[in-house]
């Protein structure tokens, strides 16, 4: 018996067939692969908070579970994690701050969709190198820091800003 | 045709990118620097080799309404798989890439091949074409992205090719070849070259 291959009973099958058959390889492979995935992603996010501090060789970093979470790097640099919006999507970084709490030592951002050649520009060495050495408190108090904004990139510069701000605010309140 | 043919063709006398003019938009994306062309190159013909071999196992099943869809999920699954792959194992390089991978899906060189190729001739024909047509593709790729690194960072894959004493006797990287409208200046020397040659004989 041959099957009329265009009747809409088998194009119903057929696809359902194809979308089970489909989804159960994609799964797999997730499952399967996850564990490689995250482990890269923590091995970037090391290397960033690394980069942050300015320390290049092999780096001991400690997670302080406290009110707000903070990287101690070799039990003296405080990295904070940040989070913040740009102009597309979510844009991130690790500022790092001298043991005296005072001065910035260094500072590295990623986005996740902002513009290349514009908003992207935060990656950039030369945008992130500005950071350092930056006056950040005085008297237990944060002070905002002031940086160049990138030209065609407000949004984004403004971004950067208001993380910083926002996310170090909080931090001075609570444990100065 | 045979099989040889099937294979050799794509490269130079019907190639995808430079006689056909498909898949343009990604190669302005990915030749900066060859390691993400080669990498790019290698998924592409992975993609349409396999998509092409699947695709013709299973075109006699498939209903003629929906054949446009069951394509698209085939590719889209190939490129999700490859997708995670580099994430897992190449994750510097598919980080670069971002967005193209995933972009695969729309190159019009694996959808004009299932289509034109895969859906009348058997698999393994469909297998070398569809590799035939990826290789060609690469071969593309990496002629643009060569030219674009070497000219305008003065390295290829990383490694410094131009010696500092050139530099410190004035000369200077190309900044133009960095930026994409020079991939698109590339292809069109290209195929001016291609042409010219086919031509003649």
């Amino acid at each position: 018996m041959k099957r009329d291959i265009n009747s809409n009973g088998y194009i119903f099958l057929y696809s359902t067939i194809l979308v089970v058959v489909v989804t159960v390889l994609l799964t797999t492979a997730s499952l399967w692969l996850q564990p490689y995935q995250q482990r890269n992603k923590e091995n970037e996010k090391r290397i960033k908070i690394l980069e942050a501090a300015g320390v290049f060789e092999d780096g001991n970093i400690d997670l302080i579970e406290g009110k707000l979470p903070l990287y101690l790097v070799n039990d003296s640099i405080n990295v904070v994690p940040l989070h913040g919006k740009g102009l597309w999507g979510p844009i991130w970084g690790y500022l790092a701050i001298a043991p005296d709490g005072k001065t910035v030592l260094g500072a590295n951002f990623d986005h996740k969709s902002e513009t290349p050649g514009l908003g992207g520009e935060i990656t950039t060495e030369k945008f992130q190198s500005q950071f350092k050495g930056k006056q950040i408190s005085s008297d237990g108090k944060y002070i905002p820091i002031e940086f160049d904004a990138i030209t065609g990139a407000t949004k984004t510069s403004n971004g950067v800003k208001e993380m910083i701000d926002n996310t170090m605010q909080q931090y001075y309140q609570h444990e100065p | 045709m045979s099989h040889k043919k099937l294979l050799i063709e794509p490269l130079r006398k019907a190639n995808p990118v430079t006689v056909l003019v498909l898949g343009i938009c990604s190669c302005l994306a990915v030749t900066a620097q060859l390691k993400p062309a080669l990498v790019m190159g290698a998924s592409v013909t992975v993609v349409t080799a396999l998509s092409n071999f699947i695709i013709s196992l299973l075109r006699k099943g498939i209903p003629n309404r929906i054949r446009i869809i069951v394509q698209l999920v085939v590719v889209a699954t190939l490129v999700i798989l490859i997708d995670q792959f580099l994430k897992a194992f190449a994750y510097d390089v598919s980080k670069r890439l971002s967005v193209y991978v995933g972009l695969i899906i729309t190159n019009c060189i694996i959808m004009g091949r299932l289509e034109a190729f895969a859906l009348s001739h058997g698999p393994w024909e469909s297998f070398l074409d569809g590799l035939g047509n990826g290789l060609g593709y690469s071969l593309i790729l990496v002629i643009v992205a060569f030219f674009r690194e070497l000219l305008g960072s003065g390295t290829l894959l990383g490694y410094q090719i131009i010696p500092q004493s050139f530099y410190e006797a004035g000369y200077q990287n190309n900044g133009l070849m960095i930026l994409p409208p020079m991939a698109l200046i590339i292809i069109g020397v290209i195929i001016w070259i291609n042409n010219n040659k086919t031509e003649s004989k």
